[in-house]
């Protein structure tokens, strides 16, 4: 409890961290042209398992939700445009759960990156609304690998 | 398919319940309030994981009791098979086959099939659409399983575009005139028109997402519902003539609130995009989707009038037991094996001529399950090659 107090958000990508800017967004040898996106800190460390991403990563904090009110507003979703449109970014991988939240926030997302750069998504073999988080390495680093045109 | 046991324990009024089935009709006899139509609901959960009376699985629990369980051993052509379910007064209910616990819900589906017909399905003609579609629905589940999952996600996007349609009302601020919360009102039309661009929501780009989704999926239900009344009608039209001695000819029409031209993904789902552009403003104006398949309905007509309003008292009893039988031959034929028949106080109520076409079709081949509360009350021929139950309070026994 208490060393969770302590760990705050990434100013740059908002993945979970204790310094203002975290490990990844700081590492040298990275990929900085391309970014991936996911829903949450937790997709970030399954896709660090994979050991297959060497870019960059942007957590939205949350899908698109008008049920629990949560709207493009409520996300990090200015940030990354910003991010995208200011940097010569070369890919956005977008890397949501297929779920209807997860489709919405991904073609919304989508929709305002195409302007800028080429966007990707992940190919989900995974039917019915599987969790990154509880997809097996394999399974992801197949899934980054076969990744698609968002069209 | 022959359900050759059922076994239940703290479902409902049984405590612990075990039921061999050894006849090709099963009679439940008893007083009102004795247990018959629980576990008539008990064949139907395995069949469709629903049940029509429970809205929780709270209720299916015994009372004070933390978790009821119904397990079944059904034999198919294919051989034995053992079904499980778990209800919990609290949390979710699990599903198993053969002892093993099944991730998905769904894959409990589609292996045991039963036809339930209860003096109630006579709110099938005599209710509002909302019955009708819920019945096409569960049978939809039995044919193909996989509808149960396309349904659920329509309903998903559907509360989703919902509560965002009411968000942007809310947003937009704009007082809504009690005259324009009806429906189908041109007059709502012109008057956006005449306020311009101010009519056009604010977040466009995700109304345009949640469109396409509700459209996407939306799309699935309309051309499955389709497909199983084409398929349903014929055999029901038959079975109407023949109970009616050729008087009546019953049409079953489905009548998608996006209509469908064609049986064509593509072609669907641009008529059902441009229906939403069509109704925009209302929906806008309302704060709820007017568009998609919770508006479908479907029609009965006999010799061309509505069964609805105008049938007869008896004329509606026909057409409910033709669409009965109509499920059970339908769901025979997709499945390939004779689905169970589960009659709800319902023999009673039919007079001898329907009796007798209800007997013939079903002969020894469908295995049915009928409750009664009086033996004299239906034809002696359904006495024959029938196994007799009492049920007493939670208890069953031979008698
Ligand atoms: N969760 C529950 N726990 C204990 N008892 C229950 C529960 N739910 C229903 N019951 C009891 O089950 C009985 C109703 O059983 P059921 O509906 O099967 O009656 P029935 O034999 O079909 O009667 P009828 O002839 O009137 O249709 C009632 O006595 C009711 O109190
Ligand atoms: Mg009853
Ligand atoms: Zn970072």
């Amino acid at each position: 409890m208490e060393a969770k107090q302590q760990v705050g958000f990434c100013s740059v990508c908002f993945h979970l961290s204790a310094e203002p800017v975290c490990e990844i967004c700081s590492a040298p040898n990275r990929d900085h042209n391309t970014i991936c996106v996911v829903a949450d800190s937790r997709d970030v460390i399954a896709l660090e398992r994979t050991r297959e991403y060497k870019g960059k990563y942007h957590v939205l904090g949350g899908l698109i939700s008008p049920i629990d009110g949560i709207g493009p507003d409520q996300l990090h979703i200015t940030q990354l445009v910003r991010r995208v449109s200011q940097q010569s970014i070369k890919e956005v991988i977008l890397a949501i759960s297929p779920s209807v939240e997860g489709e919405t926030t991904t073609l919304y997302v989508g929709q305002l990156l195409k302007p800028f750069t080429r966007v990707t998504r992940i190919a989900f073999g995974l039917p019915m609304g599987g969790d990154l988080e509880y997809a097996d390495e394999v399974t992801l680093a197949r899934a980054l690998e076969g990744r698609r045109d968002l069209d | 398919m022959y359900l050759k046991t059922l076994h239940l324990r703290q479902f409902r009024n049984y405590r612990d319940q075990q039921v061999e089935f050894f006849a090709p009709k099963t009679i439940l006899l008893g007083d009102n309030a004795q247990g018959k139509s629980n576990l008539l609901e008990a064949a139907e959960l395995l069949a469709t994981l629903r049940s029509h009376r429970a809205t929780r699985d709270r209720e299916l629990v015994q009372e004070g009791e933390a978790i009821g369980q119904i397990t079944a051993t059904l034999e198919k052509d294919t051989g034995l098979t053992d079904l499980a379910i778990a209800l919990r007064a609290n949390g979710r209910r699990t599903v198993a086959l053969n002892g093993e616990t099944l991730r998905r819900q769904l894959d409990f589906l589609g292996v045991m099939n039963a036809v339930q017909f209860s003096s109630l399905d006579l709110d099938l003609v005599r209710g509002g659409p909302g019955q009708r579609r819920s019945w096409l629905d569960a049978l939809l589940t039995q044919l193909e399983p996989v509808y149960a999952y396309i349904l659920q996600q329509y309903n998903h996007v559907l509360r989703q575009r919902n509560a965002f349609l009411k968000q942007q009302r809310k947003d937009g601020d704009r007082p809504v005139p009690v005259s324009f919360v009806d429906e189908a009102v041109p007059a709502v039309e012109l008057l956006a028109e005449s306020a311009g661009s101010e009519a056009i929501p604010p977040d466009a780009t995700q109304l345009a997402i949640w469109d396409a989704q509700l459209a996407a999926i939306g799309s699935r239900v309309i051309r499955r519902r389709a497909r199983v009344i084409e398929r349903l009608a014929p055999i029901a039209q038959f079975w109407h003539q023949a109970i009616s001695d050729n008087k009546e000819l019953l049409e079953v029409n489905y009548a998608p609130n996006v209509g469908l031209e064609q049986d064509d993904p593509a072609v669907v789902q641009q008529a059902f995009l441009a229906k939403i552009q069509q109704r925009a403003i209302a929906e806008h104006y309302q704060g709820t989707s007017l568009v998609g398949p919770h508006r479908d309905e479907v029609e009965f007509t006999i010799n061309q009038t509505p069964a609805r309003q105008y049938g007869s008292q008896g004329q509606q009893r026909t057409l409910v037991l033709s669409l009965k039988l109509a499920e059970l031959k339908l769901i025979e034929s997709v499945v390939g094996e004779a689905p169970l028949l589960l009659l709800d106080d319902v023999l009673a109520e039919l007079d001898l001529n329907r009796q007798n076409k209800l007997l013939e079709t079903i002969q020894d081949r469908f295995q049915t399950l009928i409750t009664t509360t009086h033996l004299g009350s239906f034809d002696a021929q359904w006495l024959k090659s029938s196994q007799i139950l009492t049920v007493e309070a939670g208890k069953i026994r031979p008698s």
